[in-house]
């Protein structure tokens, strides 16, 4: 692993025709459950994509293989044409492939700086870098430097992310994905048990960190938040993908119809 | 004090913890402020701080209690009790900060200096034996960090084993005799004169500080030690940070194992021989330092700096009940007595988070 990996630029790479993400043929079993099967689809940059289904219809699995944190039992992931088929989370991550989970993968007990750089962390220079001695004032003036770009508001930087709320938890967690400049964002649940004014915060930070050169997949489900997020919705049912469609051609009843199956 | 639980250790926080009760702070942990109005007595409720004033109080109550307790000599015999003890909580302390635990601490302790007794009463000599006592040190901690890291045994369940399984081979190696060493009395009965003042420290006192300095610096500064914190804190999201657990653990382990090793040294240098019950305890009175020094079983949360502090209020409590004539059984009595109410009080403070124990990866 890199040591003093410094915040990657935002790559500035124009958007091009090949897709960013391509997902190929991607199956996954838990001995005889079949929690994927045969999945494939792409995704280009500046696309926000909706990942929808009823509970247990894969899309969890579906993002977790994506990020690293699971293999599939056959298929192909390819990133810019790339294959990601060996990535740990940490390769995937360097591929810029951040992921904010549902359980928001953060230490409670430490403050957002931190946060940001657990496991990548700045250290001093010299012989100081090879001891592994952190770089505590680089990191947290990086952080406030980011944090200060934010439309939210916090009213302590150095606060344990304990003592935030769940909205602003979510917040920590999507800016310290943004603050890696990742590619591919995915996103696992980013509304899930938050309230509606908090709900709406986290959505306004989504939409913030969309971009031309970013694409993003958010798991959720809410369809009022994919509606005010997403450009195109893909639809799981039971392991399979079952709709792929364009946000403008479709309506919420459509959607609703292909995860129950009435479709 | 809802905002000390992380800042009291300064781990996880890039910010200089803040001062005592400072006023950054005003939004967070009302419910606690509530509790204790007053702010001297906050300040006092500092877990660090109320861990001196009790080490404070403890010296005071015994140098009004007796004539000897506050002589050089005195002191300087409590800090040399301290020091084989100090010596293996500081990877202890580590250990618990991340989740884990290692109880093989006395067993071990005990192995080695047989090793090294045994070792050197035979053909090879001292060096061999100082080299056999270390291999039997680091051997064990292997076999733990194996059981931990590759078999999934959880830490508690493990060192138990290696706690129970080498008190045996310590006594099988020597053959249940008491084993003299001469000539190796350098680390434990050997002093340093302080330039300029009379007082002779001894060797152990020394090595126990610079243990301890050295862990301090490792748990406060580097990358190791943040990981052994988030690790404790949230081992799911550490792992998700590309924390490798399994490596730090090892690395926890050995360090522990070189502690050990250490210790052994100290302890066989200093009595001259080694008996089949060498080390024996010692394991829960570091862990009761550990403890008492503010980590939690939980995870996340120790510093050194606590359980130095802590070893030193149990050694003051060994020493200071023995000038006063009380038996030895009270002083376990009391020892025992006082870890139950530390983690009390650590629960009382913890209260609005969920003291969870477990120990796994």
């Amino acid at each position: 692993m890199s040591t003093s990996a410094a915040p990657q630029d935002p790559l500035t790479v124009a958007s091009t025709a090949a897709p960013l993400l391509v997902v190929e043929c991607l199956s996954k079993e838990f001995g005889a459950v079949k929690a994927l099967q045969d999945v494939s689809f792409s995704v280009n940059a500046g696309e926000v994509v909706g990942l929808v289904g009823d509970n247990g219809a894969g899309k969890s699995t579906l993002v977790t293989i994506i990020a690293g944190v699971q293999h599939p039992t056959s298929g192909h992931v390819f990133l810019d044409g790339k294959p990601l088929d060996v990535a740990t989370p940490a390769e995937a991550r360097d591929a810029g492939i951040e992921t904010v989970y549902q359980e928001l993968a953060l230490i409670e007990m430490f403050d957002m700086a931190t946060n940001f750089f657990l496991g990548r962390e700045i250290l001093q220079r010299g012989i100081r870098h090879r001891l592994g001695v952190l770089n505590r004032r680089a990191m947290r003036r990086r952080a406030r430097d980011k944090v200060s770009e934010i439309p939210a508001k916090f009213p302590n930087f150095d606060a344990a992310v304990e003592t935030m709320s769940g909205g602003q938890r979510q917040i920590v967690a999507l800016a310290k994905a943004a603050f890696w400049g990742g590619r591919l964002l995915l996103l696992d649940e980013p509304t899930a048990a938050l309230g509606v004014q908090e709900s709406a915060g986290v959505l306004d930070m989504i939409n913030e960190l969309a971009g031309e050169d970013r694409a993003m997949i958010v798991i959720a489900h809410n369809l009022q938040h994919v509606w005010s997020v997403c450009t195109r919705i893909l639809v799981l049912r039971r392991g399979c993908l079952v709709a792929d469609l364009d946000k403008a051609d479709t309506t919420a009843e459509e959607v609703v119809a292909y995860i129950t199956g009435a479709r | 004090m809802g905002t000390d639980r992380g800042g009291e250790t300064g781990i996880g926080r890039l910010a200089a913890p803040p001062e005592g009760g400072s006023s950054g702070a005003a939004a967070l942990g009302a419910n606690a402020r509530a509790a204790l109005p007053m702010r001297p007595l906050r300040w006092l409720f500092r877990p660090d701080n109320a861990r001196l004033l009790v080490l404070i109080a403890l010296g005071a109550i015994f140098t009004f209690a007796s004539p000897f307790f506050l002589t050089t000599n005195n002191l300087i015999n409590v800090l040399m009790n301290a020091a084989v003890v100090g010596i293996v909580a500081a990877p202890a302390t580590l250990l618990l900060v991340a989740r884990q635990v290692d109880i093989s601490i006395g067993s071990a302790v005990g192995f080695a200096a047989t090793t090294l007794t045994v070792v050197a009463e035979s053909r090879f000599g001292l060096g061999v034996a100082v080299l056999a006592a270390i291999g039997a040190a680091l051997g064990i901690a292997a076999i733990n960090a194996v059981a931990i890291t590759k078999l999934r045994v959880n830490s508690l369940i493990a060192t138990l084993g290696t706690l129970a399984a080498f008190r045996g081979a310590a006594k099988l190696i020597g053959d249940g005799r008491s084993i003299r060493l001469d000539g190796f009395g350098f680390l434990g009965r050997s002093r340093f004169a302080i330039p300029g003042t009379d007082v002779r420290l001894p060797v152990a006192v020394l090595i126990l500080l610079a243990v301890a300095l050295l862990f301090s610096l490792l748990m406060r500064y580097t990358r190791y030690g943040l990981h052994m914190y988030a690790m404790g804190a949230n081992p799911k999201a550490a792992r998700l940070a590309g924390v490798s657990l399994e490596r730090n653990v090892v690395i926890a382990f050995m360090l522990s194992g070189l502690s050990v090793a250490l210790g052994s040294f100290i302890l066989v240098s200093s009595i001259g021989a080694t008996a089949p019950t060498t080390g024996m305890g010692l394991e829960l009175l570091a862990i009761t330092g550990v403890i008492l020094g503010g980590a939690s079983l939980s995870g996340g949360r120790g510093t050194m700096g606590g359980t130095l502090v802590a070893i030193l209020i149990l050694a003051v409590l060994d020493n200071g009940l023995t000038l006063m004539r009380v038996t030895s059984f009270w002083q376990e009595v009391v020892r025992g007595g006082l870890l139950v109410v530390a983690v009390a009080f650590d629960q009382l403070r913890m209260r609005r988070g969920k003291p969870e124990v477990r120990f796994e990866l």
